[in-house]
């Protein structure tokens, strides 16, 4: 479980992947060619502007889209050809996700929504209500749990969002702009709160546009037109920005 | 069995997060399941009604008679009007010549009478009812005070009668008329019995708004001209049906009707006439689960809309599902589940609606109503399956949505 780039044995292993939109008749190809893997523990920002690819990378990576063509292997599983259901189930179990703009149900308490995940496993009542409190335990959000989303802070919120994703213990966590909606105080709470996962062993994949949170990660992989034009340490991908768009634009 | 509760919460906490769009939505089919339990009732209640009075014509007894029983179709009465008359050697032949008849009672009536005594007087809307000394044998009727006039009364032709409890009431009330003397188109008749109460038929109109006098006296006040009807009582129940067709055949004969022709007279058993209501029940049945279906289905598009509503509303709520790991079956399951519990609610709020008319019904019109639980079953069964039908595409609708695009909705 070597943290550089190998190949064998890691927990996400994306080769030559593309993804092509057909949009009024216009081929729209939002990723162009896309090699990386990500080892167990690893965390791994992916960056890019808007237009990059990196939201359909995250669309990829998260098993909410199939790739046109190329092979994504997650945990061992080639998921690049799944149905739709065998995607939900691999979701439930594999990825824990974090939202930009949290996606919790609005009628539901906290505790509702972080048990959420663990009702499509099909577990009891009971025990899903345990790991729920453990969950948000975690996050430090016991004392809030049956209050409902309106009646939490955007922090609290992406919080709950946290011990949602943490719940169903899966292999990875993926957020996507995860401090987007917050105050630049909550987003840092919330960064602190990713160090302590990746601390714990969590594999944590984060897509953003910000440089400055891309720099707080151990690796960053730069996204642009749909390809890689960078991927090593995070402060640097994320500080090495001009050069890199430079890079592009001259190929 | 997990997964289906799961739904039954969320449908129910939908419910109860909207609870008067829900009810709206669910008028069509709350009224069409009020309508049918309420027919239903109506019309159970007086199928029950009609078989107990039915029951109290006289057992194993049938009647010959030129006409139709009232009948609920079209009828064609100068058809009926050129038939042969039923006439006393008729009757005498059925006596003589059919073994497995018992007792052949000749009989002839006449409605809208007016009875008077020199203080009172009824409405006129008597029957008047001639009958030979054995007429108690092969009907309800017995006597509560006094007696039935005997053979010789009858055969004389004698002025006595036997009042009804109606007439008694209007002519004589408060007293025992047994001894006074009333005016039957304006002759006196001495009054010799009242009558046991029976109550009404079908309970509309009243059968104790009737004298019995001697069919001989009966023929002077209104002619002879006049078709009998004759009723017939098998000597054995065992042999009803044989008795019938004795006498079918007997008559055919008396009357030359050809071997090729169907009877020219009537032959009614307490069978016949029941089931001739019957099949006007059955008629009604089918309309009211057919007004029934057409509200059913109002209430269907009522839901298929309210349910389109609601996917639409939920659109980023599914998509969170998805997104979650919930599979399209599930996602049909809920909405499903919010679909039917959504018509079953209705079809319950109908069904107690209709109780509750029928209970009015009951209890300020005197409609004699009964609920039979098929009915119940069947319209909860109904509300299922229009849950069903018109929520099956708005869930389907949701089990498809991609789970990226709905989250992005708002």
């Amino acid at each position: 479980m070597s943290a550089a780039s190998g190949s064998a044995g890691k927990l996400i292993q994306v080769e030559d992947i593309t993804r092509v939109f057909h949009v009024g008749g216009e081929e729209v190809r939002a990723l162009r060619g896309v090699s990386f893997g990500i080892g167990r523990g690893e965390w791994v920002a992916i960056i890019g502007q808007s237009g990059s690819g990196k939201s359909t990378m995250m669309n990829v990576l998260g098993c909410l889209d199939t790739p046109s063509s190329g092979r994504y292997m997650l945990n061992g599983k080639d998921v690049s050809r799944m149905s739709d259901d065998e995607l939900a189930v691999i979701r439930n179990v594999e990825i824990g996700f974090i939202f930009q703009t949290f996606q919790l149900l609005p009628k539901e308490t906290a505790l509702a929504n972080v048990e959420l995940p663990l009702v499509y496993r099909g577990m009891a009542a009971r025990e899903r209500r345990e790991r729920a409190k453990a969950a948000l335990d975690k996050v430090q959000l016991t004392h809030r749990m049956h209050h409902r989303p309106n009646e939490l802070s955007g922090g609290q919120r992406q919080r709950v969002a946290i011990a949602r994703a943490l719940v169903s213990e899966p292999s990875m966590l993926l957020a996507d702009e995860p401090t987007g909606n917050l105050d630049s105080a909550t987003g840092e709470e919330i960064v602190r709160l990713f160090e302590q996962l990746h601390q714990a062993g969590h594999t944590l994949v984060l897509v953003t546009h910000e440089p400055k949170l891309a720099a707080r990660c151990p690796r960053a992989i730069r996204l642009s037109d749909g390809q890689i034009v960078a991927d090593g340490n995070g402060r640097e991908v994320a500080m090495g920005t001009a050069s890199d768009v430079l890079n592009v634009g001259g190929a | 069995m997990r997964a289906f509760l799961d739904n039954l919460r969320l449908a129910l906490g939908t419910f109860l997060g909207n609870p008067l769009r829900s009810l709206l939505t669910l008028l069509g089919i709350v009224i069409g399941v009020a309508t049918v339990i309420t027919m239903m009732g109506l019309i159970e209640g007086l199928r029950i009604k009609v078989n107990n009075d039915m029951g109290r014509m006289g057992a194993h007894t049938f009647q010959v008679t030129k006409w139709p029983a009232g009948g609920f179709g079209r009828i064609n009465w100068a058809k009926y009007a050129k038939r042969q008359d039923f006439e006393m050697p008729d009757s005498r032949a059925i006596e003589e010549s059919c073994p497995s008849v018992g007792t052949v009672v000749p009989t002839d009536d006449e409605g809208g009478q007016k009875l008077s005594t020199p203080s009172a007087e009824t409405r006129p809307s008597v029957r008047v009812f001639g009958t030979p000394a054995n007429y108690p044998l092969v009907s309800g009727v017995s006597v509560q005070v006094g007696r039935y006039f005997n053979d010789v009364e009858a055969l004389d032709g004698r002025h006595v009668v036997l009042l009804g409890t109606d007439v008694a009431d209007a002519l004589f009330p408060g007293m025992n008329p047994v001894g006074h003397e009333v005016r039957i188109k304006g002759r006196p008749f001495r009054v010799i019995g009242l009558l046991q109460k029976r109550g009404s038929m079908l309970g509309m109109f009243s059968m104790d708004n009737q004298v019995m006098i001697p069919l001989r006296a009966f023929h002077q006040l209104y002619g002879k001209a006049r078709s009998l009807d004759i009723s017939v009582q098998a000597k054995d129940p065992a042999l009803f049906k044989k008795a019938q067709d004795e006498v079918s055949a007997l008559m055919r004969r008396r009357r030359d009707v050809p071997a090729n022709m169907p009877n020219d007279f009537e032959i009614h058993t307490n069978e016949s006439v029941t089931a001739s209501f019957n099949q006007l029940s059955n008629v009604i049945t089918i309309a009211g689960v057919g007004v029934c279906l057409l509200s059913l289905v109002v209430g269907g598009i009522g839901i298929l809309n309210i349910m389109l509503v609601s996917v639409m509303e939920r659109t980023r709520e599914i998509g969170v599902r998805k997104a979650l790991g919930a599979r399209k079956r599930r996602i049909l399951g809920q909405f499903a589940t919010e679909a039917i519990l959504l018509a079953l609610l209705g079809g319950a709020i109908g069904v107690g609606m209709g109780f509750g008319l029928v209970f009015l019904g009951n209890w300020m019109l005197g409609f004699p109503m009964h609920v039979p639980p098929w009915v119940v079953g069947l319209a909860l069964f109904m509300s299922c399956g229009v849950g069903l039908l018109f929520g099956i595409y708005p869930a389907a609708q949701a089990a498809k949505l991609d789970p990226v695009e709905a989250m992005r909705a708002d």
